[in-house]
């Protein structure tokens, strides 16, 4: 049998400002896995880095010690690449002041 | 049917442990037990036209429907009823949010189908309460539509949900919804529309539909639940309806009917979704599904 690969839309036409984070992800089914985010629009004022967090209950999270810049243009993307990770997944940024990027934030899963 | 053709199928059936919790009619079109992936239950995504803005507000808020093993944090895996994983839809934690999946099909006869499931559903355990009126409802509905040879074919949507809670109230009860609220052509367009089925307005009351689920004592227990829904897609009318031991009178019951698209042809799509009456999340948990018809 083929192995599971899913694609799992996590935030889609969101604008992202402050203290901001992709809804949970229960995917402890896969080993591996690739987040990737687009800016569906212009991005406004200095993008932070963006951080992968693990969760062993989808409540409480941690870094997971995955991070990466988001993208600084309209329909750039940004990606990251996550192993060993439980059952739990998400992706989170702390904008500045007046910052915020509109996102599309997927998860390619793989058993 | 000859009686030993269906007495051949009935043992065949209940000799099944895959199968012998349904009682599916003559062809399986469906079988989802959640151990081989999501088996095409997708994320509902609503019509747009040039910019995802343009996406009615009630639709852009899902997400994707999950594998879940029902991990919680004080007891574990629970698990599904004879696999490790079970389908999740998982409302955001506002009040009143909602999240739908989606199975489509078309179908190659009108006649008799019917949809079984064994689900559950409980609130995020983020405190140590029993959070009995947390959520709000679990339901499920069809979207189905005659094909493009059938006289006077509508769009017929017909929707049941367990309003389990609102405001704070624990209801119990089963609802239907009997009309929609208008389309809007989306973004001015001429070619698509749209409409916020599951608009909170509109529910009306099942007859006799009151009925205590189990819902076990901490927010962490769960237990699963049958449902099993007819339909006669040749009359377009629903014909039976069943939660755990109680078959519920549908003498009352009424599909929304629309006016039929001209897209959507043969149109045979399933939707389960769930919402939350509070700021945390609901989960509607599916163990199984058989959608099974009279072809």
């Amino acid at each position: 049998m083929l192995p599971e690969n899913i694609t799992a839309i996590l935030t889609r036409n969101e604008t992202w400002s402050g203290a901001a984070a992709s809804e949970p992800c229960e995917c402890g089914w896969a080993r591996e896995a690739v987040l990737y985010i687009r800016a569906l629009k212009e991005p406004i004022g200095p993008q932070p880095k963006a951080r992968i967090e693990m969760s062993p209950d989808g409540i409480h999270w941690l870094p997971e010690g995955t991070d990466f810049a988001m993208p600084t243009g309209k329909d750039a993307l940004a990606m990251a690449r996550i192993r060993h990770f439980g059952n739990f997944l998400r992706v989170a940024a702390d904008f500045a002041e007046g910052s915020s990027c509109t996102v599309l934030a997927t998860l390619h899963l793989k058993a | 049917m000859t009686d030993m053709t269906e007495a051949l199928r009935m043992a065949l059936l209940r000799a099944n442990p895959d199968l012998s919790r349904f009682d599916p009619l003559p062809r399986i079109i469906s079988h989802d037990d959640f151990s081989r992936g999501h088996c095409g239950w997708s994320q509902l995504v609503g019509n747009y036209e040039d910019s995802l803005d343009t996406m009615l507000d009630g639709y852009s808020r899902y997400t994707s429907a999950m594998l879940s093993t029902l991990p919680h944090w004080d007891a574990g895996s629970h698990g599904g009823m004879d696999s490790s994983y079970a389908l999740k839809i998982a409302t955001r934690a506002t009040p009143g949010a909602q999240n739908v999946a989606i199975k489509r099909h078309t179908f190659r006869r009108r006649g008799p189908i019917r949809f079984e499931m064994y689900f559950t559903f409980k609130p995020e355990a983020t405190e140590l309460v029993l959070s009995e009126t947390d959520v709000r409802s679990v339901g499920f509905l069809f979207d189905l539509q005659g094909g493009d040879r059938d006289a006077g074919t509508d769009r017929v949507m017909p929707h049941l949900r367990f309003l389990n809670a609102l405001d704070g109230a624990h209801v119990q009860k089963w609802q239907y919804k009997p009309e929609t609220i208008p389309f809007v052509a989306v973004n001015g367009s001429s070619k698509i529309a749209s409409h916020y089925h599951l608009s909170p307005k509109g529910w009306q009351d099942l007859p006799g539909g009151e009925q205590k689920l189990c819902y076990n004592e901490i927010p962490t227990k769960v237990n699963w639940t049958y449902l099993r829904f007819d339909f006669d897609l040749d009359s377009m009318q629903a014909l039976a309806f069943q939660c755990n031991d109680r078959e519920f009178d549908l003498s009352g019951f009424e599909p929304i009917r629309i006016p039929g698209m001209k897209n959507l042809w043969c149109m045979l799509n399933f939707c389960l979704f769930a919402e939350t009456d509070v700021a945390k999340r609901a989960f509607f948990y599916v163990d199984s599904v058989c959608i099974s018809g009279d072809f």
